[in-house]
C-alpha cells in the first residue's frame, strides 16, 4: 500500500520521542491495513474498501461522496436540488450529479454536512497547526521519568489510534465515552474497537449532566494530553473551552482531530477516512500514475492522522510546554504524499502502480498455516467468529 | 420549494438550507423567509426570538419540513406560525 514507508518513518520518530528502547510493535503497513485485515477488505476501485464512499464522475472531474452515516442519504435531494431523487438508487444519484460541476457540489455538500471531496481539490488546511501555546510544566518529564496521562475523548479510528500509540510508549490512557453516544465503532467494528482501545481504561461519563461535565473537567485538568475529534461548538456547549484549559493548565497538550482544519468555512466541513484521502490528493496521484480512478488505502486518512497525532503530541510533551494542536485529515494525507514523493518519487510511483494492479485482491494477503498431517492449508476462520485483538 | 434552496431571515442573520419541504410558509422570527436579504432588516416578533443554532436541523411535528441552519440568528424558525423543533444529532458512521 502506498505511504506505508512514510508511516514507518513517523513511527520510528514517535518511538524515539517516547523514549522507547525498542521499536513499536506494529509497522506502518500493519497499521494502515489494520481494518482491512480484520475485515478481509479488498483493494478498492471506485467504491471504498469499507463500502461507504464512492467516486462519481461529474461534468468537470470526479467527486468522492461518503454516505456512511444512517441519514446521509436524506440530504441527497438537497445536494442535487431534486425533491424526487430516489435516494437509495445509486444509478439515479450518478445520473443526477453527472451534469454538475465539482466545485458547486462540494460547496453545497459541505454546507449540508456531507463528507464530500473533489479529486482535484487542494486541501484547505495544513496537516498540523499549533493555534496556541501554554505554560511549561516543570518536574518529572513525561515518558522519561513518569507515565503521561492521556484522556481520549475521540471516536472511530484516528483519535483512538493516537491514544493507543501513546499507550505503547507507556502513557496511562483513559477512553471517555458518553453513555448516550458511545463510540459507534464499539458495535460497528468490535474487532477494530478492541485493537484500538483494548489496552485503555474505559469510562462512561454522562455529559448531559452537570456532575458529569464537572467530572470530565477534573479529568482534563489532570491530563498531559487530551485527544478529541468533536466539532468546536459541541465542546463549548458542554462547557469545555479547550483554549482556556491550555492557557490555565501548564503543559497540557490538546490534540484536536478534524477533517479539514478549523479555519474559516473548512472548520465546519465533515471528513472521514476515505473522502479525506481523496481531498488530500491520493486519487489524483493514482490517476496521474495509472490512468485509473480509485481509492488508495482503506480509510487511509484515519491511520495516517492517528500516527501523526501521536507523534505531534509526543513531540510537544518532550518540549514540556502546553499547546493546542489541530490536525487536518486531508492535510495529513497531502503532507504524507508530498513527503513520500520528495523522498523517493520512483518508489511512490511503483507503489501506486502496484496498488492499481491489485484491485479486487485482499488488501492484506491472508496467510494460511499448513496442516502438518494433510499438507493442506488450514480452513479459513468462519465468518462471525470474533477475531482476536491485534497489538 | 426545491430542496437545496437557501433561505434568509428578514428579521435577523439566520440562514437555512431546505432539506425537505411540504406545503406552508417557512418563517423566521414571525416573517416569511426569502432567497434574498431585505434592504432594511426588521426585528423578530414577540415570543419568536428563540434563536436558530448553527448546524442544527429543524423539523415540524408531521415530518414534512426539515431545515438545516447554515447561519445562526436570533429568530425562531417556524412553518405557518408553528415553531419547529431541533432534530437529534446525526449519528456517526459504524466504521468509516
Amino acid at each position: 500500500m502506498p505511504l506505508t514507508g512514510w508511516a514507518d518513518r513517523q513511527l520510528g520518530e514517535l518511538a524515539d520521542l517516547m523514549a522507547r528502547k525498542t521499536p513499536l510493535p506494529n509497522t506502518g503497513a500493519e497499521l494502515l491495513g489494520l481494518r482491512a485485515k480484520l475485515n478481509g477488505f479488498r483493494v478498492p476501485g471506485q467504491v471504498s474498501a469499507g463500502g461507504g464512499c464512492r467516486l462519481l464522475p461529474v461534468s468537470d472531474g470526479w467527486i468522492a461522496l461518503n454516505l456512511a452515516r444512517p441519514d446521509d442519504r436524506a440530504m441527497l435531494p438537497a445536494l442535487v436540488g431534486d425533491a424526487g431523487l430516489a435516494v437509495y438508487d445509486d444509478a439515479a444519484l450518478r445520473q443526477a450529479v453527472r451534469g454538475m460541476g465539482w466545485r458547486a457540489l462540494l460547496a453545497q455538500g459541505r454546507l449540508l454536512g456531507l463528507a464530500i471531496a473533489g479529486v482535484d481539490e487542494t486541501p484547505a488546511s495544513a496537516a498540523v497547526t499549533r493555534t496556541m501555546t501554554g505554560a511549561r510544566r516543570d518536574g518529572a518529564r513525561p515518558f522519561r521519568d513518569r507515565a503521561p496521562v492521556v484522556v481520549d475523548l475521540s471516536a472511530l479510528w484516528a483519535g483512538p489510534l493516537a491514544g493507543h500509540l501513546l499507550g505503547l510508549g507507556g502513557a496511562q490512557v483513559s477512553k471517555v465515552e458518553s453513555p448516550v453516544r458511545p463510540d459507534s465503532l464499539r458495535t460497528g467494528d468490535p474487532a477494530l474497537f478492541a485493537a484500538l482501545n483494548g489496552a485503555k481504561e474505559q469510562t462512561a461519563i454522562a455529559l448531559t449532566r452537570a456532575e458529569g461535565r464537572a467530572a470530565l473537567l477534573e479529568l482534563v485538568r489532570h491530563a498531559d494530553v487530551v485527544i478529541e475529534a468533536a466539532r468546536p461548538r459541541a465542546l463549548l456547549q458542554l462547557g469545555i473551552d479547550a483554549d482556556a484549559l491550555v492557557r490555565t493548565v501548564p503543559g497540557l497538550v490538546w490534540v484536536t482531530i478534524t477533517g479539514h482544519g478549523v479555519t474559516g468555512e473548512a472548520g465546519h466541513w465533515v471528513g472521514f477516512g476515505d473522502d479525506a484521502g481523496v481531498a488530500g490528493g491520493l486519487s489524483a496521484a493514482l490517476y496521474r500514475e495509472t490512468g485509473r480512478i480509485g481509492f488508495v488505502g482503506d480509510a487511509i486518512a484515519d491511520p495516517l492522522t492517528g500516527i501523526t497525532a501521536a507523534r505531534e503530541a509526543a513531540q510537544q510533551l518532550a518540549k514540556g510546554t502546553g499547546a493546542r494542536i489541530i490536525l487536518s485529515m486531508s492535510g495529513v494525507v497531502a503532507r504524507a504524499l508530498a513527503e513520500s514523493r520528495a523522498a523517493d518519487p520512483a518508489g511512490l510511483a511503483a507503489d501506486l502502480r502496484d496498488w492499481a494492479a491489485r484491485e479486487g485482491t485482499p488488501i492484506v494477503p491472508i496467510a494460511r498455516s499448513i496442516n502438518p498431517q494433510s499438507g493442506q492449508p488450514a480452513p479459513r476462520r468462519a465468518p462471525g467468529v470474533p477475531v482476536p485483538a491485534v497489538r | 420549494m426545491k430542496p437545496g434552496t437557501k433561505l434568509k431571515s428578514q428579521v435577523c442573520d439566520t440562514e437555512v438550507m431546505v432539506i425537505r419541504c411540504g406545503t406552508g410558509r417557512i418563517e423566521c422570527g414571525g416573517a416569511a423567509m426569502a432567497e434574498d436579504k431585505p434592504a432594511e432588516p426588521g426585528t423578530p416578533a414577540e415570543g419568536l426570538a428563540g434563536g436558530a443554532l448553527m448546524g442544527k436541523r429543524y423539523v415540524d411535528a408531521a415530518g414534512a419540513f426539515e431545515l438545516l441552519c447554515v447561519k445562526p440568528g436570533k429568530g425562531s424558525l417556524a412553518v405557518d406560525g408553528v415553531i419547529l423543533s431541533i432534530k437529534d444529532a446525526k449519528p456517526l458512521p459504524a466504521s468509516d
